[in-house]
C-alpha cells in the first residue's frame, strides 16, 4: 500500500439520509467527498415523510439541518443529476467517471424565486407528492430542497421537445435559464466508494385483487404519508380520495409486496412497514380529531426496535384495531370506499366496509441499482440487496466498496444512519495516510475589532422576488428602517441571498463601516448561516447579525392584509435593529483534544470500536470488568448466516491483543470521571488514570434469568445462550434428543419489560433450522407471539417452515404451561387457530429469554449521560443521532443501546468510532459562540444554574461561584432565566437584547 | 379600523414553534397579523420578566410556545420552563390578569396547522379581553436609555 | 418564672457555652429593642454579651438573614420559620452546614405591631409581656391585651412552630397549628378577574418601593437585585403602579418554593402592606403541584431546580 498513491477523497453515491450522514462523517473526518445524486436535490425518501416513528418527530424538521449542512459543507462536492458510469482501479485509488446531466439552469444564477414555475404551461405529475398533485416542467423537487435550484424536466419541457414556448427564459429575473445546457462527463479520483442508492417503494400494481390500479380509495402508504404531510396535496387533511370526504373507517394492509414469493417475489420482510403503518394510523387519528376508526390487518406485528413495542401498545390504547388475518380481496363500493374481504386467524371469512384502504408496501431495490451493482461487479442476493457479512456489515464484495442504508437490506432510518457512519469508518480504514490531504479550509479575514465603536447598523430588506414585495411595501420599510436609531444604511434587495447581493453586502459593509447587520428576509433557521458567512468574509464578527423573518412569518401568511403586513415588517425590522444595536462580537475559543478514546466494555462492540479507531490511527483503552474480553459472544454458537462466532471472536481477540494502538484494562471499571469532550480524565478501579478525548460506552447487556417455565428447576429447560453453549460443546444429549420446544418472548414484551429483544426470533429459527438439518426427524415446535424475522432473515423463517418446524402461536394471556413428571417435560398450550389444547413432551425446552440492560446508572451519572426507563443508554436523537449522546464527546455502541443482532452491533461499533473520529481528528476544537457566561460579581453561588443545566456545563469554582464550560454548553439559556440575580447571560440572547426586542415590538 | 386590533408579543423557541411558524409560511396558512415574535433558543430561556415587560409596555396579550414535553432540542429546557410557567400562570391569573391574555402552548415544527389554529385562537381570546388598560404602565418612557 | 423567661435563660446559657466551647464565634439572637414591641437583632461575641440575649414575642425579624456570606461560625437563635430558612441557606450554598449551629426556639407566635396599634392607637411608651398577655403603657393609660388576639397572621397558621432541624432546642416542643388552608385566597379566586386585580392593586397602592421587605428577607441575598438592574432596567424607577406591581410579582416568583412564611417582610413594611399575599399565592401553587415545603430537609431540591416529565400543566395547550 505504502508505495501506491492513496487518495484522500471518497465518493458517496446517493443523497438520502444514509448518504448524507456518510458524507458528513467523512468530510468531518478529513476526507473530501464527492456526493453523487441522480435527482435534482438531496434528501431522498426521508424528505417525503411526514413524521418519523416512534417519536413522531417531524421528518422534514429533523432532516433539514442535515440537508443544509451537506449543502454548505466546504468538503462535500454535490453532484446532482449525475449518473455513475464507471469506477476503475482499486481501493486507495479509484478513477470515477460520471455523467452530469443537464439541469438547463445556471445554478450560480438561480435564486429560486419561483417566477419560472408559476408561468410554465406544462403541468406534470408531482413525484414528491406521489403524483397526487402536479408540478411544472421547470421545478424544485420540494420546498426545502438542497440545492434550492430549479431544473427543467427535459423530456417534458415544451421548448426542449418542440422548440416553442421559452416562457421561463423570458420571465427569469436572474437570466439563469440555459436551454443549451449539455450533459458532460466528469472524471475524479477517490480512495473508496460508499454506495447508498436507497430503495423504491413496491408498486402494488401486480396484485389485481387489491384493486390499487383502478380503485381510488385504495392507496399506498407513501401516498397516504403525503396526504398526512403539511406540504402534501391536502395539507395534512385526511380524505377519502374518491370524493374528498372525511373518512370514518380506514384499513391498513400489511406485507404488500413483502414476505411474498408468488407475485412479488420478495421473500424478505421490509422491516419498517409495521411501524410506519402504526405511525400513519396514529397520526391519521390525530388529524381527524379522533373520529376515525383504523384497523391494521397483519400476519405478524414486527415492532422490534427501540421503543417500538411501546408505540404498538400506545396505538392499541389509542383504539387502533389489530386483526391477524389474510386478505382475500378488495371490492369497490358504488358510493365510494371499498369492501374488504379477509379471513381471520380463526378461519372466519369476513366482509367489512372501509372508506380508505392503505397498502403498506415494502421496500425494493430499483432496476437502476441492480444494474449499478452489476456494472460495478458487486455481489447481490436473490432480492438484489448487496451481500455483506455479519462481521463486516458495510463492506461489499469488491474491495474499496462500502454500503449503507437499504442497499444491504430493508431497514429504518436510525439503522441507516448507523450504517452510514459505519461506512464512513470502513471506507477510510485504508485511506488514513491521505487524511486531510484534499480537504479545504475556509479562510476568513481576521475580524475587525468593533469593540467600543457606536453601533452602525446596516439594514437590508429583501423583496424575495415577489414573495415579500407583492404583499409588503418594501420601500416603505426601507424608509422606516432609515429612521431607526443607529441605522447607518438601509436598502432593499431583490434577493438578499443571491451571490451578487452577498458581494454587494460585503462592499457596503466596508464602504459604510457597518458593524451590525440586519437582514429582513426569510427564516434565520435556513439563512442565518449564509449571511453569517458573508459577514465573516467582510471581516465582521459573524455574531453581529440579526434577521427579521418578514417572509415566512409575514408576507406568506398575511397576503390578504398588505397594510398590516407592512406594519408588521416595519415592527419586525425595528425589533431586529434594536437587538442588533446591542450585539457584541462573540469569541470562539480553541481547546486541545486528546486523540485517545476510552472504550468501556470489551465485547464485540467495544473491540470493534477500538479496532476501527486503531485503523484510523487513534489509540484507545478498553476497560473490561471481566477477566476476559468477548462478552456475550463467548457464548454464541453461530450467526444467522451460519458463520462461526468462535472463529471470528478468536481472530478478533488476537487482532486486539496485537494492536499497538489498543490497551486492555481487564478486571476494571471506571470509578471517577473528570473533564469533558476533548479532555476527559477517567480513573479506573485499579487507580490508573486515563486521559482521553472521547468515550465510547459499550457495556453490553445480559440474558434475562427466567423465573418461569420451570427454568432452574429442570435442567432440560434452558435459555438460548445456554443451548448455544450445549451446541458449541457438541453435547451428546442434545444430539440424541428428538423433540424440542422453543418458547419465545420469555421476559420480553411484558409489562415490566415492554420491549422486544429483537434477536430471539431469528436465533430460534436459525437454531431450529440447524437442528433440522442435522436431524430431519427431530420434532421442533416454536411457540411464539409474533415471529419477527425481519429483513432477509425472513428467508430463514421460510426455510424452517419448509423443513417442517412447527410454529404455534400463543396469546400472552394464555402462556404455554410447562410441567414435569420426574425428568419428563410436558408443554401444554391452547392453539388459537384450531382452538385445541396441544401437549408436547420435549427433550429440551429452550427459552428465548429477554435481553436485559446492565442498568449502568452509576456510569451514566459519572459521564453525565442518561438512561431510559428500561436501562438502555439514551441517545441524543433516536432517528438521526443513534450512536451519539447529547453530551459532546460521548458515544455508544452495542447492546448498551438496545438489543440487536451481531451485524448491527458491529455496524454500530464502527459508527461510534466514526463519530468519535470526527472529534479526535481535530487537534483543536472550536468552542464558544452562543454560549452562556457568568458574571461572577452577580453570582451568589446558590447553584440554581448548575441544577437546571441539561448539559452539566456549569460547575461552582473554588470560590463557590458558577462557571460555564464552553465546551459543554449548547446555549439553551436555562441558566440565564433561572438565576434570580441574572449572573448568567446567554451570548446572542442577552436580557438587554431581548428586552430591546420586546420594547420595539410594542 | 373599527374593530380592536390587539398587539400580542409571542415568545417562540427556535426549534419547534418558530419552525412551525416558518412552515405555516411555506404552507401559506394565514393567521391574524397581530403577533410580534421574539425568537428564543428554548422556552427555557424565557425569564418571567420578559412577560412582565411585554405587559408593562402595553401588550394586549402574550403567547409563549415551545417544543412538546419530551421533544426539547436541549433535552429538558421546556421541562424546567414548564415549572416556571405553572407558577407565573397561577400568579397572574390569581392577581386578576385575564387568563385569555396569556397563552402557553406546545407546537412542534411540523404542526403548521396547529400553529395557525392556535394563532387564531389566541387573537380571538385577546380580542375578547379588549385593550390592555389595567395591567400596563400608565406612562411609557420609550426612550432608549431605559433599555440600553 | 414565665415560659419566656425560661427560654431567655436557656438561650443565654447555651449561647455562653457555645462561645466558650468554641463551637460558635458569634451567637446571633435578639435583645430588647429600644422601642416598645420590638426585639432587636443582637450579635453576642463574648459570654458577657450573652446576658443581653432575650426571648420575647417581639422577635419578628428573621435572623437567618445574617447568614449569607458570613465566615464566622454562627449559632443562630431561630424560630421554626427562621430555622427552615437557615436550612435553605445551606442548601443554596449561602452558609456552610458545618459552621452552623441552630439554637432552636419553640415559638408560640409573634406579635403583630399593626394589630396592636389597631387595638391601642395611643402612643405606646412601654410594653411588658407575660406568657399570654401584653401590658402597654402610655401617657396616662395602661392597657392589657390578650396575646392571642394580636399575633401575626402567619403565626396563626404555623405548621412548624418547633424548629424541625435544630441542633438543639431551648425549650419543650410546642404543638403545630393547623396549616394555612388558603381559604381566603380560594374565596378571592372565586371572584372576577377585575375584582382580584383591584384587590391586589389596592393591596400595594401605598408601597413606597423602599424595599424594606426585600432587605428583611433572608432569601434576598442576591449580589445584585433585579430592582437595581440597569442593563436592561427591569423596573422603572418611578412609583408607577405597574412597576410596583412588577416588583411584587417578581419578588414573589423569586421566593416561590423557598419562602417559609416567616413574615419578616410584612414586619419590615413601614406602610403595613400584606406583601406576603403574593408569596401565599405561590406557596399554595407549590404545595398543590409539587407537595413541597421548603426547609424541612438538608438535601431538599427546590421545585424550580427539578422537574417531573409529567408535571401537570393543563393550561398549556
Amino acid at each position: 500500500m505504502a508505495s501506491k498513491n492513496i487518495v484522500g477523497a471518497v465518493m458517496v453515491a446517493g443523497g438520502g439520509v444514509a448518504g448524507m450522514q456518510a458524507a458528513l462523517d467523512l468530510a468531518n473526518a478529513g476526507y473530501y467527498v464527492y456526493m453523487v445524486e441522480k435527482s435534482l436535490a438531496i434528501g431522498g425518501r426521508m424528505a417525503q415523510l411526514d413524521k418519523t416513528f416512534p417519536t413522531n418527530d417531524c421528518s422534514m424538521c429533523i432532516i433539514s439541518p442535515k440537508l443544509v449542512e451537506v449543502g454548505r459543507h466546504i468538503n462535500v462536492e454535490l453532484l446532482t443529476l449525475t449518473d455513475i458510469l464507471s469506477v476503475e482501479g482499486e481501493e486507495g485509488d479509484f478513477t470515477v467517471t460520471v455523467r452530469k446531466n443537464p439541469r438547463y439552469i445556471d445554478m450560480s444564477k438561480c435564486i429560486a424565486c419561483g417566477e419560472c414555475t408559476k408561468k410554465c404551461p406544462r403541468k406534470l405529475n408531482n413525484e414528491y407528492n406521489e403524483n397526487l398533485d402536479t408540478r411544472k416542467a421547470i421545478y424544485v423537487q420540494y420546498a426545502q430542497a438542497v440545492p434550492l435550484k430549479y431544473g427543467i424536466d427535459a423530456k417534458e419541457c415544451i421548448y426542449l421537445t418542440k422548440g416553442k414556448c421559452g416562457t421561463c427564459k423570458k420571465l427569469c429575473p436572474a437570466d439563469a435559464i440555459n436551454y443549451e445546457d449539455k450533459a458532460e462527463e466528469i472524471t475524479f479520483h477517490v480512495g473508496s466508494v460508499v454506495l447508498a442508492p436507497g430503495f423504491t417503494p413496491f408498486k402494488p400494481t401486480v396484485f389485481d385483487t387489491l384493486r390499487y390500479n383502478d380503485v381510488k380509495d385504495v392507496i399506498t402508504a407513501l401516498e397516504f404519508e403525503r396526504y398526512l404531510g403539511a406540504t402534501g396535496p391536502t395539507m395534512g387533511h385526511v380524505i377519502r380520495p374518491s370524493d374528498h370526504q372525511d373518512p370514518k373507517k380506514m384499513a391498513f394492509l400489511q406485507c404488500v409486496g413483502s414476505r411474498e414469493v408468488n407475485r412479488a417475489a420478495n421473500g424478505y420482510c421490509s422491516s419498517v412497514c409495521c411501524m410506519y403503518a402504526i405511525k400513519e394510523a396514529l397520526i391519521a387519528k390525530e388529524h381527524s380529531g379522533g373520529n376515525l376508526d383504523v384497523t391494521l390487518f397483519y400476519m405478524d406485528i414486527r415492532t422490534f426496535g427501540k421503543d417500538f413495542e411501546k408505540y404498538y401498545e400506545k396505538a392499541k390504547a389509542a383504539g387502533i384495531k389489530f386483526v391477524r388475518s389474510r386478505i382475500h380481496s378488495v371490492q369497490p363500493e358504488s358510493g365510494g370506499g371499498v369492501k374488504l374481504h379477509y379471513v381471520t386467524d380463526g378461519g372466519v371469512s369476513t366482509l367489512e366496509f372501509f372508506d380508505v384502504v392503505v397498502l403498506s408496501h415494502g421496500l425494493v431495490i430499483t432496476g437502476e441499482t441492480k444494474e449499478l451493482s452489476k456494472s460495478l461487479g458487486l455481489e447481490t442476493d436473490n432480492y438484489n440487496f448487496a451481500k455483506t457479512s455479519t462481521f463486516a456489515p458495510v463492506a461489499l464484495s469488491r474491495p474499496g466498496f462500502y454500503a449503507c442504508g437499504v442497499f444491504t437490506g430493508p431497514k429504518d432510518i436510525p439503522s441507516s444512519v448507523m450504517e452510514a457512519s459505519a461506512a464512513a469508518a470502513a471506507a477510510t480504514s485504508k485511506l488514513t495516510p491521505a487524511r486531510s490531504t484534499l480537504t479545504k479550509v475556509i479562510k476568513v479575514p481576521r475580524p475587525v475589532d468593533v469593540t467600543g465603536e457606536p453601533p452602525r447598523v446596516g439594514v437590508f430588506i429583501c423583496h424575495c422576488g415577489i414573495n415579500i414585495a407583492s404583499v409588503v411595501d418594501v420601500p416603505k420599510v426601507v424608509e422606516f428602517a432609515k429612521s431607526l436609531p443607529f441605522v447607518e444604511y438601509a436598502t432593499n434587495t431583490m434577493f438578499a441571498c443571491s451571490q451578487d447581493s452577498q458581494e454587494k453586502l460585503i462592499a457596503l459593509i466596508k464602504e459604510y463601516k457597518l458593524n451590525r447587520i440586519v437582514v429582513s428576509a426569510c427564516s434565520p433557521r435556513t439563512h442565518e448561516p449564509l449571511f453569517q458567512e458573508t459577514l465573516a468574509a467582510a471581516g465582521l464578527n459573524k455574531y453581529l447579525y440579526e434577521m427579521a423573518n418578514i417572509r415566512n412569518h409575514d408576507s406568506w401568511v398575511h397576503a390578504g392584509h398588505p397594510a398590516e403586513a407592512t406594519q408588521k415588517a416595519m415592527d419586525m425590522t425595528e425589533m431586529a435593529v434594536a437587538k442588533a444595536a446591542l450585539l457584541v462580537p462573540l469569541k470562539e475559543n480553541v481547546i486541545d483534544v486528546d486523540p485517545t478514546a476510552l472504550v468501556i466494555g470489551g465485547g464485540i462492540a467495544g473491540l470493534n470500536a477500538a479496532l476501527t479507531l486503531s485503523r484510523q490511527g487513534f489509540k484507545s483503552v478498553i476497560v473490561e470488568k471481566d477477566s476476559k474480553i468477548g462478552g456475550n459472544a463467548n457464548r454464541i454458537f453461530t450467526t444467522a448466516k451460519g458463520e462461526s462466532v468462535a472463529d471470528y471472536l478468536s481472530d478478533l481477540k488476537t487482532r486486539v491483543q496485537n494492536d499497538s494502538n489498543i490497551t486492555l484494562a481487564l478486571n476494571s471499571h471506571v470509578s471517577k470521571v473528570d473533564g469533558y469532550v476533548g479532555n476527559f480524565e477517567s480513573t479506573l478501579s485499579g487507580g490508573q488514570i486515563v486521559k482521553h478525548g472521547v468515550t465510547i460506552i459499550a457495556t453490553g447487556a445480559k440474558e434475562y434469568k427466567p423465573n418461569e417455565y420451570l427454568y432452574g428447576e429442570n435442567r432440560r429447560v434452558v435459555t438460548q445462550l445456554e443451548f448455544d453453549e450445549l451446541l458449541k460443546a457438541d453435547d451428546q444429549a442434545v444430539a440424541a434428543a428428538k423433540t424440542f420446544v422453543f418458547i419465545q418472548c420469555v421476559g420480553s414484551r411484558e409489562k415490566e419489560r415492554m420491549y422486544c429483544s429483537k434477536v430471539c426470533c431469528t436465533h430460534t429459527v436459525h437454531t431450529a433450522v440447524e437442528l433440522k438439518k442435522k436431524n430431519p426427524e427431530a420434532r421442533i415446535f416454536v411457540l411464539y407471539r409474533d415471529i419477527r424475522t425481519y429483513a432477509q432473515k425472513e428467508d430463514l423463517y421460510k426455510e424452517a417452515r419448509d423443513l417442517g418446524v412447527i410454529f404455534i402461536r400463543y396469546e400472552p394471556e394464555r402462556k404455554p404451561q410447562v410441567s414435569q413428571n420426574g425428568k419428563n417435560l410436558s408443554v401444554k398450550l391452547l392453539d388459537p387457530v384450531s382452538g385445541h389444547h396441544l401437549v408436547m413432551e420435549p427433550d429440551y425446552t429452550i427459552l428465548a429469554a429477554a435481553i436485559v440492560s446492565g442498568q449502568e446508572h452509576e456510569l451514566g451519572m459519572m459521564y453525565k449521560v442518561p438512561l431510559d426507563e428500561d436501562g438502555w443508554f439514551f441517545e441524543a436523537h433516536q432517528k438521526l443521532r443513534p450512536v451519539d449522546f447529547a453530551t459532546d464527546g460521548m458515544f455508544m455502541a452495542g447492546l448498551a443501546h438496545y438489543p440487536k443482532p451481531m451485524e448491527e452491533v458491529v455496524a454500530q461499533a464502527q459508527a461510534a468510532a466514526a463519530r468519535a473520529v470526527t472529534v479526535l481528528t481535530q487537534p483543536k476544537m472550536t468552542v464558544g459562540g452562543i454560549v452562556a457566561e457568568i458574571d461572577q460579581n452577580r453570582c451568589s453561588g446558590c447553584g440554581v444554574c448548575k441544577s437546571v443545566c441539561p448539559y452539566s456545563a456549569i460547575d461552582l469554582d473554588d470560590k463557590g461561584k458558577a462557571v460555564v464550560n464552553e465546551a459543554m454548553c449548547k446555549g439553551c439559556g436555562n441558566c440565564a432565566s433561572s438565576c434570580r440575580s441574572d449572573a448568567p447571560s446567554l451570548r446572542g440572547f442577552t436580557n438587554a437584547g431581548l428586552f430591546a426586542q420586546i420594547d420595539a415590538a410594542l | 379600523m373599527s374593530e380592536f386590533e390587539p398587539k400580542v408579543v409571542a415568545f417562540f423557541c427556535n426549534w419547534c414553534t418558530y419552525g412551525a411558524a416558518d412552515l405555516a409560511g411555506v404552507s401559506r396558512l394565514d393567521y391574524p397579523p397581530n403577533f410580534r415574535v421574539v425568537r428564543l433558543p428554548c422556552t427555557g430561556r424565557l425569564n418571567p420578566k420578559f412577560i412582565m415587560e411585554a405587559f408593562k409596555r402595553g401588550a394586549d396579550g402574550v403567547w409563549v410556545s415551545g417544543c412538546h414535553p419530551g421533544d426539547c432540542h436541549y433535552i429538558a429546557g421546556n421541562y424546567y420552563a414548564r415549572r416556571k410557567f405553572i407558577l407565573l400562570h397561577t400568579l397572574l391569573e390569581s392577581i386578576g390578569v385575564d387568563p385569555n391574555r396569556l397563552r402557553f402552548s406546545w407546537i412542534s415544527s411540523a404542526e403548521a396547522n396547529k400553529f395557525q389554529a392556535m394563532a387564531r385562537d389566541v387573537i380571538e381570546h385577546v380580542k375578547a379581553c379588549g385593550p390592555n388598560l389595567t395591567f400596563r404602565k400608565a406612562e411609557l418612557q420609550l426612550d432608549l436609555p431605559e433599555v440600553a | 418564672m414565665s415560659n419566656l423567661d425560661t427560654l431567655t435563660q436557656k438561650i443565654r446559657e447555651k449561647a455562653k457555652s457555645l462561645l466558650e466551647g468554641g463551637q460558635a464565634d458569634v451567637v446571633i439572637g435578639y435583645r430588647t429593642g429600644t422601642v416598645p414591641l420590638m426585639a432587636a437583632p443582637f450579635f453576642a461575641r463574648t459570654p458577657q454579651d450573652c446576658d443581653q440575649l432575650v426571648w420575647s414575642s417581639f422577635a419578628r425579624l428573621n435572623l437567618a438573614n445574617y447568614l449569607p456570606g458570613r465566615t464566622e461560625k454562627v449559632a443562630l437563635v431561630a424560630k421554626g420559620c427562621d430555622a427552615r430558612n437557615a436550612v435553605g441557606q445551606v442548601a443554596e450554598n449561602q452558609y456552610p452546614k458545618d459552621k452552623l449551629f441552630i439554637l432552636g426556639v419553640p415559638c408560640s407566635g409573634q406579635v403583630d405591631a399593626a394589630k396592636v396599634a389597631a387595638k391601642e392607637p395611643r402612643p405606646i411608651q412601654t410594653s411588658e409581656e407575660t406568657d399570654d398577655s401584653i401590658k402597654l403603657t402610655g401617657p396616662g393609660y395602661s392597657t392589657d391585651l390578650k396575646k392571642e388576639d394580636v399575633l401575626r397572621r402567619n403565626c396563626l397558621t404555623c405548621a412548624h412552630r418547633t424548629p424541625t432541624l435544630a441542633n438543639e432546642l431551648v425549650g419543650p416542643e410546642v404543638p403545630s397549628l393547623p396549616t394555612d388552608d388558603f381559604s381566603d385566597l380560594t374565596a378571592l379566586l372565586a371572584k372576577s378577574s377585575e375584582e382580584r386585580l383591584t384587590y391586589f392593586k389596592d393591596l400595594i397602592k401605598d408601597c413606597l418601593r423602599c424595599y424594606a421587605c426585600r432587605n428583611a428577607c433572608p432569601l434576598c441575598y442576591c449580589p445584585v437585585c433585579f430592582v437595581d438592574e440597569t442593563r436592561p432596567q427591569w423596573l422603572g424607577k418611578s412609583t408607577d403602579p405597574m412597576d410596583t406591581m412588577t416588583f411584587h410579582l417578581l419578588r414573589g416568583l423569586h421566593c416561590a418554593g423557598r419562602c417559609t412564611a416567616c413574615g419578616a417582610c410584612e414586619t419590615a413594611c413601614p406602610v403595613n402592606i400584606k406583601v406576603r399575599e403574593f408569596n401565599r399565592v405561590l406557596d399554595k401553587t407549590v404545595k398543590e403541584n409539587w407537595s413541597y415545603e421548603p426547609g424541612l430537609a438538608w438535601d431538599q431540591k427546590p421545585p424550580l431546580t427539578v422537574y417531573q416529565p409529567n408535571d401537570p400543566a393543563d393550561f398549556i395547550k
